[in-house]
């Protein structure tokens, strides 16, 4: 009898290893970003005819790193000129000028990156009927007899795309965002580069009543 | 883990104290049969364990209770959605996690000497839970639902020898929940389920 239990034991744990969930692919889930987009309904596109945008920097805003509020482009950093070269190419493609923003823009274009990182702490109280057995070493089995701390840490970002309204400034000097586009994550990409090319690509591409 | 190994103690204790019973562990592979737009691959990561007694001297009468988990998985290629201020593209992971527990007899119709095959028809009423998730890059949508089980099945039980108390099942069973989801468009689920494993009887 106990050869059974302990046959069926056996194939229970093998059931159980098997029939467990099991992960997503994440390649599958990583090789693109999620793009979202929004606009305002309200607004008509085909008024606007130029647009301006920084040459190669882009924003930072996080709340790890409370004082970096820009990523610039260098030789150690090409991110900021390849998303923003992106940008004005779809711009261009679709009838928009570029022009300095000293020369009275219809649409300015802001783009920056949002850094969420998030801590988590836990505290494990081992129990004394399932001690939790943190490794072997030395010819002996060592536990925590005492609570611990386990740490946890996520990062995660999105980058941001943006078009503001400079042709109807509000009289109390407000600038509307008429358009967005939010790609994420940038953390956990596979080739950052390319997927955020191809994500700001596609921004457009789902956005058609962008074209003038 | 420690839930399934508790679980797997009680049973294994019930199977040594009680006369004429028996417990069994399958594999169970189940086809969605309930929107199948969202998730029609078929389940191969489930399975099904539960604790039977015979009711009466002939073996004819069971009772006891089944418990069950699977798992649907499915990958959408990159789609883009529309809706009406703007759109998101991505590709994703549709997924079910389902846990069931229901209270279940069974009739064995009589074969032969009664000693090594016992076909049976029975059926399950309990409760059963569904985990709709959405996977897409690192995020995550999910609704989570517990409803009604209703758990028509069939089967047949195999003793290997009469001095064995190690035999095998088989079984075909359907499962109407009506654990639904709004948001992923379920009034209801149900899926056609095929279970194989062994089962440890006592007499």
């Amino acid at each position: 009898m106990f050869m059974q239990i302990r046959l069926i034991s056996f194939g229970f744990v093998l059931l159980v290893s098997w029939s467990c969930k099991p992960e997503a692919d994440a390649l599958r889930l990583l090789d693109e970003l999620v793009v979202s987009t929004n606009y305002d309904t309200g607004a008509d596109f085909g008024t606007y005819a130029t647009y301006s945008i920084a040459t190669d920097t882009i924003g930072f805003v996080s709340n790890a790193h409370p004082n970096d509020t820009i990523i610039v482009q260098s030789s150690q950093n090409t991110y900021p000129r390849v998303v923003l070269e992106s940008v004005e190419s779809n711009m261009d493609n679709l009838g928009y000028t570029r022009v300095e923003k000293d020369q009275n823009p219809d649409l300015r274009i802001n783009v920056y990156v949002i850094n969420d990182f998030n801590l988590f702490q836990q505290i494990v109280y081992p129990s004394y009927y399932y001690p939790s057995y943190y490794g072997y070493g030395y010819g002996y089995g060592s536990y925590y007899a005492y609570p611990y701390v386990n740490t946890y840490a996520t990062n995660t970002g999105s980058l941001v795309v943006e078009i503001l309204d400079l042709k109807n400034i509000t009289p109390n000097n407000t600038v509307k965002v008429i358009w967005s586009a939010y790609m994420g994550d940038v953390y956990s990409t596979i080739d950052l580069i390319k997927q955020s090319k191809d994500a700001i690509d596609q921004a457009f591409v789902q956005s058609p009543y962008l074209g003038i | 883990m420690k839930i399934y190994l508790a679980i797997l103690f009680i049973f294994s204790c019930l199977t040594v104290s009680a006369q004429e019973s028996y417990f069994y562990l399958n594999w169970d592979v189940n086809v969605p049969m309930t929107n199948k737009d969202w998730i029609g691959n078929s389940s191969t990561r489930g399975a099904k364990a539960g604790y039977r007694h015979f009711i009466g001297d002939e073996r004819k009468f069971a009772a006891g209770v089944d418990f069950n988990w699977s798992y649907y998985q499915e990958y959408k290629p990159t789609e883009t959605f529309q809706n009406p201020g703007g759109a998101i593209t991505t590709d994703y992971f549709n997924e079910i996690f389902q846990i069931g527990l229901v209270v279940s007899g069974q009739y064995h119709f009589p074969v032969g000497n009664r000693e090594h095959f016992f076909p049976y028809a029975g059926l399950g009423l309990g409760a059963n839970r569904n985990d709709y998730s959405v996977l897409y890059n690192i995020y995550q949508d999910q609704e989570s639902k517990w409803g009604f089980l209703a758990r028509p099945e069939a089967g047949i039980l195999i003793r290997i020898g009469t001095r064995r108390k190690l035999g095998a099942m088989a079984a075909v069973h359907y499962d109407y929940s009506t654990a639904g989801s709004v948001n992923y468009d379920y009034n209801n689920f149900s899926n056609v389920g095929f279970q194989l494993g062994v089962m440890l009887m006592q007499w």
